[in-house]
């Protein structure tokens, strides 16, 4: 398969997206301890609005089933690590690394969209987490 | 060079006057502390200057309830991730000197800041922004082509403020040319407006067009505000760094080899003028 087409079945519609994987977890746990990340106030409702992320484990970090998610381009670090955290049965408390290019790890108030656009290749982001410092 | 050497020389020795003050209601003596001065390093993080601050005002708060220490400009909690320089750029801009920051051990702004147990995380968050730098001119070959001591090397020039020995160095990060061109320009934008909120923009571009011209600051932007260069809009911001307002003709390129911080980044922030400003 030609990277054109495995790039256009990525990105059918099925592509589960944070926002909705943390809505529906807050819907079956009524705790109210979830961290609701407060979506920043420049998003707006384009089509161009989120990226795809492809989430890789590195290290003794399990493994995410679903691996590619759509995120909004607001979206920081910050909030895909503590995503990732829950995802991956962590505690709150515990750090967890993401890495870029598997070489630096971008400040957690970074956001996405602007890492996408310097480090984005085929359309997605490869992002790697790890729960000790792995590079540098 | 000579010439080079010089503009590196005044960048490196850009210091800003801070007057330190403790929040008046995290006072707890009946004696109030002085005012603390300092002349601090535009390129330096507040963690690797301010333990002096911190040594003169911890006296004064209550020691039963304190936290990190956390510093605060005109209600804008200040990051300190962020190079000083780039700070005073952002919101000190029209400020009188010395620059009046407040001081707090109490109520630290989780939603807007990061925290900083120690130097060690200035150190690892500054390593990490090097490394993303070179990956945008060298795909990273020429930092992972240094040893671990060169990188201590790099680190404790710039936290001893040793000029010669964090430029040993830092030149072979600068290397621009033959294989070693810059890739892309590594920088980032600080779009203020008017509620003094901030967003960071940051956009792959190159250090010449296909027609082997020099992108310039002006491209630059254009690529990075591409809606406030169609509006014609960039008049109405101040386009600052290293307290300076570049021509919009410089090549970006060299603007990158002559005014980037030392984590090889340009920092240029976007201010709005104020009305009736000429």
């Amino acid at each position: 398969m030609s990277e054109k087409e495995e790039r256009d079945n990525e990105s059918d519609v099925s592509t589960p997206t944070l926002a909705a994987a943390e809505a529906a977890e807050s819907d079956s746990k009524t705790t109210s301890e979830s961290p609701k990340l407060p979506s920043s106030p420049v998003v707006k409702q384009k089509s161009n609005s989120k990226v795809d992320i492809l989430l890789k484990p590195a290290g003794d970090a399990p493994i995410m089933k679903k691996k590619k998610w759509t995120v909004e381009r607001s979206r920081k670090i910050a909030g895909v690590a503590e995503f990732i955290k829950k995802f991956i049965k962590m505690e709150p408390s515990e750090s967890l690394f993401l890495y870029v290019n598997q070489s630096f790890a971008p400040s957690p108030d970074t956001e996405i969209g602007s890492i996408f656009d310097c480090f984005g290749s085929d359309g997605k982001l490869v992002l790697h987490y790890c729960r000790t410092q792995a590079w540098g | 060079m000579a010439e080079d050497r010089e503009i590196l020389k005044e960048i490196w020795e850009g210091k800003i006057p801070v007057c330190f003050e403790l929040a008046n209601e995290e006072i707890y003596t009946v004696e109030h502390p002085d005012p603390f001065f300092l002349l601090v390093p535009r390129l330096s993080y507040f963690p690797l200057v301010t333990d002096k601050v911190f040594k003169h005002m911890i006296k004064y708060v209550d020691p039963d309830n304190h936290s990190e220490m956390w510093l605060e400009y005109e209600g804008q909690p200040l990051r300190w991730h962020y190079p000083i320089g780039v700070l005073f750029d952002l919101y000190g801009h029209q400020s009188e000197l010395p620059w009046k920051l407040t001081v707090h051990f109490q109520n630290f702004p989780e939603d807007e800041l990061l925290h900083c147990p120690n130097k060690d995380a200035v150190e690892s968050h500054f390593m990490s922004v090097l490394k993303e730098a070179d990956a945008l001119k060298h795909r990273g070959q020429a930092i992972n082509s240094m040893q671990r001591k060169d990188h201590k090397t790099l680190w404790s020039g710039l936290m001893n403020d040793k000029f010669d020995q964090f430029w040993s160095v830092n030149k072979k990060l600068m290397e621009n040319s033959g294989e070693e061109a810059f890739k892309y320009i590594p920088f980032r934008i600080y779009l203020t407006s008017k509620s003094s909120e901030h967003v960071v923009i940051q956009k792959l571009v190159k250090p010449s067009e296909d027609t082997g011209e020099n992108v310039t600051l002006r491209h630059l932007l254009d690529v990075a505000v591409p809606d406030l260069s169609e509006k014609g809009e960039l008049d109405k911001y101040h386009v600052v760094t290293q307290g300076i307002e570049p021509l919009l003709e410089t090549p970006a390129v060299w603007m990158s080899e002559h005014l980037s911080y030392p984590d090889n980044f340009l920092h240029i922030c976007l201010i709005p003028r104020v009305e009736n400003e000429s």
